[in-house]
C-alpha cells in the first residue's frame, strides 16, 4: 500500500455571493446567497515512502487546499484519502505525531523567547523522550546551520533565520511525511539554497516523504524528481520532471556550432544566429531527423539539443489547462 | 484526549508529558511576561481605578448612613475591593474577541496539525502569567491597604478555601470564555453578544458591587448563573462573613461549573472543528 | 443622488460598527443607570449630589467619552503608531501645522452614538430635576463641555508626545482609559489627593464634573472662570511641549 493514497479527491466550498448595488446589499442583510466553488475536483495520485513530490499550479489552483486535506485541516467533500494508513480528517494523535505541515510566513515560535524554549514546548506537545529529542534537536541545529541563533529571541531573527528555526521546530518529532507549503517564500537566494540542501539531506537520512509547493522553480528542480501539476482543481500532469517538457513543450531547441558560416533556415525556425553559432527551434517529433540531416549536410562542429527552460514549460502546461 | 503512548523509544507516557507540557507553558509565560513587566504594571494601575471608584462611592454611602450598608463598613468594603484586584487578575483569560484573529491568521490551523487540544496552551500559558501578576500585585495591594485600611481577619479555613477558589475561578472563566469565543466559528458578528455577556457578568458576578447589596430577585438570578463563582465567591471566601458550610458549598458550586465548562467546551469544540474543517479556505 | 447612494452603501458597510456601537452605548448607559438605582436604594444623596444631578454626571461622562472615542483617541493612537513605524516623517514634511494635522486625521463616526445617547441622558436629567434650567445654565454647559474636551485633548497629546522618547507608550492609553472611568462620579467624592490628581493632573474632574454642575445649576461663575483659565494655560503648555517634542524627534532621527 502506498504511503499516501489519494482517490477522486474533491473539495467544494460554499461562498457567499455579493452582487453589486444597493438593493443587493440590502437584500443580503436578510438572506445570503451562496454559490459552490470547486477548489479540487477528482484528483488521484499515490506517493511512496521517501519520495519528494513537487506540487505545481498557479495561485488558486487548489494546491493549499489539497495539502490542508492531507494534513487533516479540511474535510474532503468526496473521494478517499489515506496517509500512513490513517484517514487524515479524523486527526488522530498517532497520525498527527507522524506528519508535519510547514507554511511559509506562518509563525509557530514564541515571538519574545529564544527558539530553544519553543523547542521545549514542542517536545512536551509531541511527548518526546529526552534522549531522542536532544539528538534530533542538535542534528537539526547543525544541519540548518542555526548555531547560536536558537538562543536569541525569535523577534530578533531575520526572516530567513526565523524560517530555519521554524523548520527545525516542525521536524523535532521526526515526522515521516512532510507537507511544505511555500517554505522558501520571501527568502533570499542563499537562504533558499540552504533550505533546499537541508530538505534533501533530511529526506535521505530519515527516508521521509515530502510534498512541496513552491513558486521558485529552482526549489522544484533541485529537489523533486516527480511533479504533480494541478490547474483549476484538476490534475494536469503526474510524472517525472523531465517528462513535463515532452508532454507540454511542442518544440526543442538546437544549438549548432558551425565550422564556417551557413544558412540553416531550411532546417527550422532560426531564433538566434551569429556567423558560427545558430539556435534553431524545431518541432519535438522532428528532432532525430533534423539532427541527422544537419550532421550529414552542414559543417557542424558541435550540436546540443535542449528542452525549453522549465518556467516556460510550466507556463505552457497551465496554458494547456486553460483551453 | 487519549493518553496511549506509542511504544517506540521516541515517545514518553501521556501523564509525564502532560505535566511537562504545563510546566513548560508555565515557565515560558513567566519568562515572556516578565519581559513586559512595565506594560503589565501600566495595565494593572489602569485596572485598579475601577475598584477604587467603587470603593470610594460605597464608603461614602456607608459613612452617610452612619457607617454601614448591608453589613459592609468602610473597612470591609476596603477589604472586598482590595481582594477584588487579585480576583480580577485571576479572571483575565484568553479573550473571546481573539478568536476571529486566531482563525483568520492561521494560528488555529497550526494548532490543529499538532496532537494536542489547543485549550491546554491557553490554560497553561495564562496560569503562568498569573504567577507574574501575583508577584507584581503584592506591592500594589500593600499600597492600597495603607491608604484604605481594610478590615480583614480570615480564618485558616477561609484562607485555604480562597487559595483553591481563585484557581477555580480562573478555570471556570477560562472555560466559559472559550465557549463564548467559539461562537465565532459559526458567525463573525459576535461582538454584540460578547458585550451583552460582559455586562451581565459585570452586574451579577460581584465585580460592580457585592451581590449581597443587590435586590433579592437579582441575587436569585445570580444564584443560577456561573458568574458569582468566578468573582464574588472567592472574594467573600476571604473577606467574609462566611461559615465553613458556605465555604464548602461555594467550592462545590465551583466544581459543578468546572464540570459544566469542560463538558460544554468539549461538546462545542468537536462541532467547531467539524465546521472549521468543512469550510476553512 | 449618486452621493446619497454611496453614502447609504457606506453606511451599510459600517452598519455592523454602528449596530455594535448602539449596543455598547445602551449597555454602558444601562449599567450606569442600574448602579445609580443601587446607590439611591441605599441613600438619598452622594456627597450632596441628588439622583437627577448624578444622572446628569452619567450623561456628561458618556458624552465626553464619545468625543474622546470620536476624535481624540483615534488620532493620538495614530501618532503613536506613526512614531513606532517611522511614518511620522510624512507628517513633518506636509506644509501644514503639524499639531493641527495630527489632531484631525482620523474620525470614528459611529462613536458619536455615545454623544447622542449621553445628551439624551442629560436632557432627561434636566427634566426630572426640580431646579429651573435657564439659558445661562445651557451656555455654561456648552462652554464647560468644550473646555473639558479640550483639556483632555491637551493632556492626551502631551502624553502622546512622550512616544517620541519611549516607543511603548501605547500602554499609557490603557492607563488613561482606566483613569477616565473615575469621571463617572463627581470629583468631590474622591479623597483629597485623588481629587487633586483628577482635577489638575488628568483633568477628568473638570471635564465631566464642571459641565454637570453647569446643567444642574450648581456652577458658580468663578469656577467656570477657573476652568476656562486652566484650559487656556493647558493649550499654551501643550503647544510648547509639542514643538519641543517635534524638534527632539527630528534631532533624534537625523
Amino acid at each position: 500500500m502506498p504511503l499516501i493514497d489519494v482517490r477522486d479527491l474533491s473539495k467544494v466550498f460554499e461562498v457567499p455571493e455579493r452582487e453589486p448595488g444597493l438593493r443587493a446589499a440590502a437584500k443580503s442583510l436578510v438572506r445570503r446567497k451562496t454559490r459552490d466553488v470547486r477548489a479540487v475536483g477528482d484528483v488521484s495520485f499515490e506517493v511512496e515512502a521517501g519520495e519528494i513530490v513537487g506540487f505545481l499550479g498557479p495561485n488558486g489552483a487548489g494546491k493549499t487546499t489539497t495539502l490542508k486535506m492531507l494534513s487533516g485541516l479540511l474535510h474532503p467533500t468526496s473521494g478517499e484519502l489515506s496517509v500512513l494508513g490513517h484517514e487524515p480528517s479524523k486527526r488522530e494523535r498517532d497520525y498527527l505525531s507522524r506528519i508535519t505541515l510547514v507554511m511559509g510566513n506562518r509563525n509557530q515560535l514564541q515571538w519574545d523567547l529564544p527558539a530553544l524554549d519553543s523547542f521545549e514546548l514542542t517536545r512536551a506537545i509531541y511527548r518526546l523522550r529526552e534522549a531522542p529529542f536532544l539528538e534530533q534537536r542538535d542534528e537539526l541545529i547543525e544541519l540548518l546551520d542555526l548555531g547560536d541563533l536558537v538562543n536569541k529571541p525569535v523577534r530578533n531573527l531575520s526572516l530567513g533565520e526565523r524560517m530555519k528555526a521554524e523548520i527545525a521546530n516542525s521536524l523535532l518529532h521526526r515526522p515521516s511525511v512532510l507537507f511544505l507549503d511555500e517554505p522558501t517564500i520571501g527568502l533570499d537566494v542563499v537562504m533558499q539554497r540552504r533550505i533546499r540542501t537541508f530538505l534533501a539531506e533530511y529526506n535521505t537520512r530519515h527516508d521521509a516523504s515530502i510534498m512541496l509547493t513552491s513558486h521558485y522553480m529552482a526549489d522544484i528542480e533541485a529537489l523533486c524528481e516527480r511533479v504533480i501539476v494541478i490547474h483549476e482543481g484538476s490534475l494536469l500532469f503526474d510524472g517525472a520532471l523531465g517528462d513535463l517538457s515532452d508532454r507540454f513543450a511542442a518544440h526543442k531547441t538546437l544549438v549548432v556550432t558551425l565550422g564556417e558560416a551557413a544558412d540553416l533556415s531550411g532546417y527550422g525556425e532560426v531564433v538566434e544566429a551569429s556567423p558560427t553559432q545558430v539556435t534553431l527551434r524545431i518541432p519535438r517529433g522532428d528532432t532525430a531527423a533534423v539532427t541527422g540531416r544537419l550532421l550529414a549536410e552542414q559543417p557542424v562542429t558541435d550540436l546540443t539539443v535542449e528542452d525549453p527552460p522549465i518556467d516556460d514549460v510550466i507556463e505552457l502546461a497551465f496554458a494547456s489547462g486553460d483551453s | 484526549m487519549t493518553t496511549g503512548a506509542i511504544d517506540d523509544g521516541l515517545h514518553e507516557s501521556g501523564l509525564r508529558a502532560f505535566l511537562r507540557l504545563y510546566a513548560t507553558l508555565f515557565r515560558l509565560a513567566i519568562i515572556e511576561q516578565f519581559q513586559y513587566r512595565a506594560a503589565n504594571y501600566f495595565y494593572m494601575i489602569g485596572m485598579i481605578t475601577e475598584p477604587v471608584i467603587y470603593l470610594v462611592v460605597w464608603s461614602t454611602i456607608a459613612d452617610a448612613r452612619g457607617g454601614e450598608v448591608g453589613g459592609f463598613t468602610a473597612g470591609t468594603f476596603a477589604a472586598y475591593y482590595i481582594v477584588w484586584t487579585l480576583v480580577r487578575n485571576m479572571n483575565i483569560v484568553f479573550t473571546p474577541f481573539g478568536w476571529e484573529q486566531r482563525i483568520r491568521e492561521g494560528q488555529l490551523s497550526s494548532q490543529l496539525v499538532r496532537p494536542l487540544h489547543p485549550i491546554h496552551y491557553d490554560l497553561g500559558f495564562f496560569a503562568g502569567w498569573k504567577v507574574v501578576v501575583i508577584v507584581m500585585w503584592l506591592p500594589l495591594a500593600t499600597v492600597l491597604s495603607l491608604i484604605f485600611k481594610p478590615e480583614l481577619n480570615p480564618t485558616v479555613a477561609q484562607m485555604g478555601a480562597f487559595f483553591v477558589a481563585i484557581w477555580g475561578a480562573y478555570l471556570i472563566r477560562s472555560l466559559l470564555l472559550w465557549m463564548l469565543g467559539m461562537v465565532t466559528f459559526w458567525t463573525t458578528r459576535v461582538s454584540a453578544a460578547f458585550e451583552v455577556f460582559f455586562a451581565a457578568e459585570l452586574l451579577l458576578s460581584g465585580r460592580l458591587v457585592p451581590v449581597r447589596l443587590m435586590p433579592d430577585w437579582a441575587q436569585q438570578v445570580a444564584g443560577v448563573l456561573p458568574f458569582e463563582s468566578t468573582f464574588g465567591f472567592p472574594i467573600t471566601a476571604l473577606v467574609g462573613p462566611i461559615s465553613n458550610e458556605e465555604l464548602v458549598e461555594g467550592l462545590l458550586t465551583q466544581a459543578f461549573w468546572i464540570l459544566f465548562g469542560v463538558a460544554g467546551v468539549s461538546f462545542m469544540w468537536r462541532r467547531a472543528v467539524r465546521n472549521y474543517t468543512a469550510v476553512s479556505g | 443622488m449618486t452621493f446619497l447612494r454611496i453614502g447609504v452603501m457606506n453606511e451599510l458597510q459600517y452598519r455592523a460598527n454602528f449596530f455594535l456601537q448602539i449596543i455598547q452605548s445602551v449597555v454602558a448607559v444601562g449599567t450606569g443607570l442600574i448602579v445609580l438605582a443601587l446607590i439611591f436604594s441605599q441613600t438619598d444623596a452622594l456627597d450632596g449630589w441628588t439622583r437627577p444631578q448624578l444622572l446628569a454626571v452619567l450623561g456628561v461622562f458618556t458624552m465626553v467619552g464619545g468625543v474622546i472615542g470620536f476624535i481624540i483617541e483615534p488620532n493620538m493612537g495614530r501618532v503613536m503608531a506613526d512614531v513606532r513605524q517611522g511614518t511620522f516623517d510624512y507628517v513633518l514634511t506636509k506644509p501644514v501645522d503639524s499639531q493641527l494635522l495630527v489632531s484631525v486625521r482620523e474620525f470614528r463616526l459611529w462613536k458619536l452614538t455615545d454623544v447622542i445617547v449621553g445628551a439624551g441622558v442629560v436632557v432627561w436629567a434636566v427634566i426630572v430635576d426640580d431646579a429651573p434650567t435657564g439659558l445661562a445654565n445651557v451656555a455654561g454647559f456648552a462652554v464647560s463641555l468644550l473646555a473639558g474636551s479640550l483639556m483632555i485633548y491637551c493632556v492626551w497629546l502631551m502624553l502622546t508626545t512622550g512616544a517620541f522618547w519611549f516607543v511603548r507608550m501605547e500602554m499609557l492609553q490603557e492607563l488613561f482609559t482606566g483613569l477616565y472611568r473615575a469621571g463617572q462620579y463627581p470629583v468631590g467624592v474622591y479623597p483629597g489627593w485623588l481629587r487633586a490628581g483628577l482635577t489638575f493632573l488628568i483633568p477628568i474632574g473638570f471635564a465631566v464634573t464642571v459641565p454637570s454642575e453647569a446643567v444642574t445649576g450648581r456652577l458658580t461663575i468663578g469656577r467656570l472662570a477657573v476652568a476656562v483659565g486652566f484650559v487656556l494655560f493647558l493649550m499654551a503648555l501643550t503647544r510648547i511641549v509639542w514643538q519641543w517634542g517635534v524638534k527632539n524627534y527630528s534631532g533624534a532621527s537625523a
